[in-house]
């Protein structure tokens, strides 16, 4: 489903990607884990072009781009089309409703019809339990809700592959959970997902595969397991102790 | 109390019958007013909104020549402009028929610049995770600006929007120097004729007022409806 191959990517004299190799499986649910600045969030955003690494190829369900630092452009709406992006702060359309900001790409990009996008948002909204709220402005809604949203919302262009960037970072305690179990159930439905996390025990649950990243390489990767309970690399016991002294 | 209240003669400042009498030569300089000031501002909008995005372009080549554009508008007098527009350009060939499209593409112009300026800071104030959003969702560029950047920049831009439209209104009064009758040029006119000139002054102001309040109304307005989905806890 998803191939990277020796991706490069600095920002300004500081390297963040060192020839990052990595596959994903279709069904397969991957958690980057690694403390801040290790790269994996950057990593993540090149998949959906939001970066754009300077070399290497990324290749999403068939479609592919190399990178290389003499070119500028690329078609990054290939790579876009299989991917369905959840940042860390939401981004809603503050202006929109729940049901308008699920229904403005579709809408607007792939210029579908109207009734059966409300029809098929109103599904989705079922799903992560807001229905209730679809007339609701973004600002009338708590975190966890506004993150739900933001994943129905990526959900409404059918993508291959979910990306999560720390999608409960910015949440309170609290407020975890129901973002957490929309995840699960997606994860469960076979949905093929890369998570950038904090969360342990929640990479614990639902990744076939874990990550860990340190300095803009992968250090070890594994079934979660393996890595989150018996890790062999040092770096990675390290930041595990670090999460578990805090 | 000032020396000698009861002895000020209140109707040289202001002489209601005069002021009264002349408001059907004030109200058609008035109409003239109005077209240039609502023309210019809904030139000065578009074309600023152009030279906004222009001037957030990576490419010099946009972002060049819209600084220029600002800097010189901004930094010469209107007044100067106009007369340069109407006096000047027929050397050149360019010839204004009408001075009151003299006025309309002086004002556009000059204003441009200054909503140019507005736009510019309203949509950087929209917060780069709402372009990432878009992008993510194989929205366009324009697509992105039109339709989730510029609603939310309008909520903002409108306060400093409606001053410089304000400003429009009052500096239509330099088209005089044109010889456009507009409202002052109407005031002027009676002025002369009657040597009460601040009678005349004062009425103007007022009208310019009235319209400033008008057009304040519609700001309210606007304001509320752009900010509606803002919840207000």
């Amino acid at each position: 489903m998803i191939k990277l191959e020796a991706i490069e990517k600095s920002f300004a004299d500081t390297t963040v990607l060192t020839g990052i190799d990595f596959e994903v499986d279709k069904g397969e649910v991957v958690c980057l884990i690694g403390p801040s600045g290790s790269g994996k969030t950057t990593l993540l955003r090149c998949l959906n072009g939001l970066e754009i690494p300077e070399s290497g190829r990324i290749t999403i369900n068939g479609d592919s781009i190399a990178f290389s630092h003499k070119q500028k452009k690329y078609p990054i709406n290939n790579l876009r089309r299989h991917t369905g992006m959840v940042f860390q702060g939401f981004h809603l359309f503050p202006h929109k409703t729940v049901l308008e900001n699920l229904i403005e790409a579709p809408l607007i990009v792939k210029k579908q019809k109207r009734a059966p996008l409300v029809k098929q948002a109103e599904e989705l909204l079922n799903k992560v339990g807001l229905l209730e709220h679809r007339n609701k402005y973004p600002d009338q809604l708590s975190g966890g809700q506004m993150q739900r949203a933001a994943i129905a919302r990526a959900l409404m262009m059918e993508p291959d592959v979910m990306l999560f960037d720390e999608p409960t970072s910015a949440l309170d305690p609290q407020l975890v959970r129901e973002v957490l179990k929309v995840i699960e159930t997606l994860a469960k439905e076979g949905q093929t997902m890369v998570i950038v996390t904090h969360e342990m025990h929640f990479a614990k649950k639902v990744a076939d595969r874990v990550l860990f990243m340190d300095h803009g390489v992968i250090i070890e990767e594994g079934p979660a397991e393996n890595i989150l309970v018996n890790p062999e690399k040092e770096a990675t016991q390290d930041f595990l102790q670090l999460l578990v002294d805090e | 109390m000032i020396e000698g209240f009861d002895n000020i003669q209140w109707h040289y400042l202001f002489n209601p019958e005069l002021a009264y009498d002349s408001l059907p030569l004030l109200l058609e300089g008035l109409q003239i007013t109005i077209i240039i000031a609502f023309s210019s501002m809904f030139f000065s909008l578009i074309l600023g909104l152009v030279v906004a995005i222009m001037r957030m372009s990576r490419f010099k080549i946009f972002d060049l020549p819209a600084r220029l554009y600002i800097s010189f508008m901004r930094g010469t007098p209107l007044l100067v402009f106009i007369f340069i527009l109407y006096y000047g350009l027929p050397v050149i060939g360019i010839q204004f028929t009408n001075p009151i499209v003299a006025g309309i593409v002086g004002m556009s112009l000059n204003f441009a610049a200054y909503n140019a300026e507005v736009i510019r800071s309203a949509i950087s104030s929209v917060s780069r995770g709402q372009w990432e959003a878009a992008q993510s969702l194989q929205m366009s560029y324009i697509q992105i600006l039109r339709r989730i950047i510029l609603p939310q920049a309008t909520r903002i831009a409108l306060p400093p929007i409606f001053n410089i439209f304000m400003d429009i209104v009052k500096g239509t009064s330099l088209a005089s120097v044109i010889t456009v009758h507009e409202l002052l040029y109407s005031a002027r006119i009676v002025a002369g004729r009657t040597y009460e000139s601040m009678t005349m002054y004062v009425a103007a102001a007022l009208i310019y007022w009235a319209v400033c309040i008008i057009i304040g109304f519609f700001q309210q307005r606007l304001e509320k409806r752009y900010s509606r989905y803002l919840y207000t806890r």
